[in-house]
Formats: C-alpha cells, structure tokens, sequence
C-alpha cells in the first residue's frame, strides 16, 4: 500500500501555499480618525493589526501595540483565574467528586448488605404470620359452622348469619358463655383462697404441698 | 495538452501552434452537455387550457392547499402521541469529533498530500483538504478510527483529538507515535487556518486547558493523552502491544526519531511556534514579546 522509500524522495508531499494577498493601488489605506464618514471599526486597534499583518512594517503601526496592554493583561489574567481553573485543580475536583461517589456508592451497598441479612428471618416471620392468620380464619369458619347448626337445631330451619335473629342467638351464646367463664374464674379463685387458708391453718404446709407437687 | 503528449517526437511545435489557435475555455463559450437540461413542463397552455391539467377534479388535491405533514385532521397526530425520552438532550452543545480513519490517512499519505516525514497534526490535515473542521459548528477536531488498520502501513508522528486503542496500536506497531490532545475552539480556529490568522497581525494565544470532563482522558497515558506524564507513556506503549501481540519498534534508533519524539507544549497550538509570538507573512519575520508581564503570562 505505500509507496516505496525512493519514490517519497523524488515526490515529496505537496506543501501547501497561501494565495498572495490581494494588490491594491495606492499603497496602505489609513483611515482618517478626524473623518466622521470612517467606519468604527476601522479605527480600533483590531484593525492596526490587521494593516501590520497585511503590510508588516509599511503599514506605520508601531508593533509594540499588538501585544495587550498592560491593563488589558490585567483584564485577561483576571479572567482567567476567575473561569478557567488550573490542572491541579481539576484533577482535585474530580479526585473528590469520584471519592464522594464512591462513599456514596458503599453506603448504598451496605444498606443493601444490611438489609439482605435481615431477609430471611423477615420471610420466615411473614411465614408464620400468615399460618397463624389462616389457622385463625379456619377457626372463625369452623365457629360459624358450629353457631349455625346449633341455630338451625333451634329454630328448626336454616338461618342467615346476618339476620338480627342469629346475631340475637349469638349475643345470647356470648353472654352466656362469658359468665360461665366469670363462674369459672370465681370458682378457681375461691378454690385457691381456700387452699391459701387451709395452708395458713396447717403446721406443715411443706409435705402438702410437696405431696400437691409429686402427683403433677 | 493530452494531444501534445501524444505528438511524441514530431507533433510538438505544431500541436502548440494548434492549442494556441483554439479558442480558450472561458465562461463565455461553456455550455451544458446536450442532454443535461430540460425544460420545464408547461401545464394547459394551447390547445389543453380550460381544463384540470392533470390535477384532478376540485378540493385540496387540485388547489394544493393540503394539510402539512403528519396533520391527521385534527386528531392528536402520531408524532405526539409517542413521548419524549432524553436521548437526544442537549445534541446541540455536544462536542463533535469528525472520523478520520487510517485507511483515509493511508490514503492521503499515499497521494504525498500529507508529509509523513514531519509530524502531522490538524493544520496538515486540513490544508491536505483531508478534513474539514469548523469550529462554529461545534467541531473539536478530529478522531482517529480504526478502519484500515490492517493495511496502515505508513511511520507517522500524528496528534489528533481522540482515536481508538487499535487506531493507537495501528500507529505504534508501525513505528510512529501518536498524541491526543484538546483544542479549545479559538486555538482549533487558528490551527486550522493559520494564514487569516496571520493577517489579522494578533500574537498567537495559548492553548486553553480541557474542560473538566475531558481532564481524565487527556491526563491518561493509554489514550496517550497530552497531559499524562510522559514518563508513564512507554510503559503504556509496551503494555498494549503486548495485548494485541506486536514487537514495538524501537524508535529511539530510528533515523526519525528526532521528527517522532517531537511533541507540543500543552499550551503551544503550533509546532515551532510558541504562545505570544506574532508571525508576519508579508515581512516573513517573527517579533517576540519581551515584556517581563506578557512573558509570564503566555508562558503559565
């Protein structure tokens, strides 16, 4: 594919040549600073530069003046510490920008760390949770069942479990069975003031008991 | 010219006397090839007035009073309906990198449009009319693709925007160097068209840093960045021929090498010519700041 050594020697690259800058007669046109028909333009120092870049020293313009003056350098120096930030800073500023995000990101990842860690006792909770509610749901269904038939032994026909007879019948149930339970508990308690005093009367409570203990 | 080539030996004074007896080639006697232009239709003139003229019977057809584009009549159109996403955001501000591929270098190389006897960067390429780059329209240079890399086979010191690690490793297996390196929009102005530069008689500015987001590529040894430390680069030169299994030429024996170890100052936008000089064409003279001031400043 490339052409061989010999052959770039003879045929060196084609340099590339500006065209000549056009001729105008009548040698350097100055404009006139005292003509109010001069463009503005024409008269900044832009424009100086410009004649001593088309006509080098001809053009009477004092090179010194193509370089910033020294309140202008003030200017552009100042610019520039104020928008264009050295090296070292940038890198220093990306070097924390990515630090922050990496703190940023193990944060995040030992969250999720913490939290996966807590799974599975959270799924075996959720587990029990829900054998416990279908187990209370089994009951309740099979209460209701119970609540109806007995319903339907009384009434001697079916009934609804939202009619105000049933919830009456339930009502009465309840009442009932709450006091059997209050009579329960006033039992037992009696029983246990008895056993108390029966204790306090004895002299020797401790083979009572230990004979109360050994049958249990 | 071709039929005084073909004179040989004895045709030579007669053919020069036969071109200078033709008339030159001028605006004045160029015309179209016959064939190449056709005139325009001219619908119901003659003896076909009065009619529709091909345009069918009444209504927006024939008065061409269609609706636009995509206007289903009133109907929330298509093009609405499907929402946005932000693939193209802010397309407009993007940095564009216009491809050049080794093939297209080889190309230009082959052609003797590009030197490759001296380092190459975007002023080379773009007087050898092999890129076009325009600033204004958000260019950035260029980058170099790896398409020809296998038939690359020229010794270059080039220095482009961007290029891809097997446009690097094309580049090095060959013996040649590459750089990659910013150019803020003024400097890439200036470095591609030096010349009106010039006659505008202004000292040449320095080169501006990369923006912070191009800072990591530029300061990385493996893209060859201009700002990584150079001490890293032939280390990263050996590391990537060792992964795509080339021996590195060693150019510090070559008899280029001179012309290949040739890099840029970060803040030079010329080769040779370094920021705050002013180059004037018509006196082909260079005129140097000596200002204590104006000396630190192109020089930070």
């Amino acid at each position: 594919m490339a052409a061989p050594a010999w052959l770039g020697l003879l045929r060196a690259a084609r340099s590339y040549h500006a065209p000549p800058p056009r001729r105008r007669p009548g040698g350097v046109y100055r404009p006139d600073p005292d003509d109010p028909l001069a463009p503005a333009w024409q008269l900044e120092p832009a424009y100086e530069a410009k004649l001593y870049g088309r006509h080098g020293s001809a053009s009477g313009v004092d090179p010194a003046r193509l370089w910033p003056s020294p309140e202008k350098l003030q200017e552009l120096q100042a610019e520039e510490r104020e928008w264009f930030p050295g090296l070292r800073e940038m890198e220093a500023a990306l070097d924390e920008k990515e630090q922050e995000e990496e703190r940023q990101r193990v944060e995040r990842e030992k969250l999720i760390a913490a939290n996966m860690a807590k799974m599975p006792q959270m799924i075996e909770d959720w587990r029990r949770e829900k054998a416990a509610r279908k187990e209370k749901e089994r009951e309740d269904k099979a209460r209701r069942q119970r609540l109806l038939a007995e319903a339907q032994e009384r009434f001697g026909h079916k009934v609804d479990h939202r009619s105000a007879k049933f919830q009456e019948l339930v009502q009465e149930m309840e009442k009932k069975q709450r006091k059997e339970l209050k009579l329960k508990k006033k039992q037992l308690k009696e029983e246990a003031k008895k056993k108390a005093a029966a204790a306090a009367a004895d002299p020797e409570p401790v083979p009572v008991s230990a004979g109360a203990a050994e049958p249990a | 010219m071709a039929a005084a080539s073909r004179g040989g030996g004895g045709g030579g004074p007669k053919a020069l006397e036969l071109l200078r007896a033709l008339p030159r080639v001028s605006l004045v006697n160029l015309r179209p090839n016959p064939g190449a232009k056709k005139s325009e239709k001219r619908r119901g003139r003659g003896r076909h007035g009065g009619k529709k003229s091909g345009r069918g019977h009444k209504g927006q057809r024939q008065r061409g009073t269609r609706p636009r584009l995509g206007f289903e009549g009133g109907q929330t159109p298509f093009y609405l309906i499907i929402p946005k996403y932000g693939y193209n955001e802010g397309h407009s501000r993007r940095r564009q990198y216009h491809p050049l591929s080794l093939q297209k270098l080889q190309y230009l190389i082959d052609l003797g449009r590009v030197d490759p006897t001296q380092p190459i960067d975007l002023t080379q390429l773009t007087n050898a009319r092999g890129v076009t780059i325009q600033p204004l329209k958000r260019d950035y240079g260029v980058q170099l693709v790896e398409e020809g890399a296998d038939i690359f086979s020229a010794k270059v010191n080039i220095e482009v925007q961007m290029a891809s690690e097997l446009a690097i490793a094309a580049i090095e297996k060959n013996g040649g160097v590459i750089t990659t390196g910013f150019y803020d929009p003024r400097s890439l102005e200036i470095l591609c068209k030096p010349i009106p530069f010039f006659l505008r008689g202004q000292p040449i500015p320095k080169r501006m840093l990369p923006p912070e987001d191009l800072v990591r590529y530029y300061t990385d040894a493996r893209n060859r960045g201009y700002l990584a430390n150079p001490s890293n680069i032939p280390e990263a030169r050996l590391e990537l021929a060792k992964k795509y299994g080339y021996v590195l030429p060693d150019i510090s024996k070559d008899e280029l090498f001179r012309m290949l170890s040739t890099r840029k100052d970060p803040r030079q936008i010329f080769f040779g010519l370094a920021p705050g000089w002013v180059v004037n064409m018509s006196e082909k003279k260079i005129l140097k700041p000596t200002d204590e001031r104006l000396l630190r400043y192109y020089s930070s």
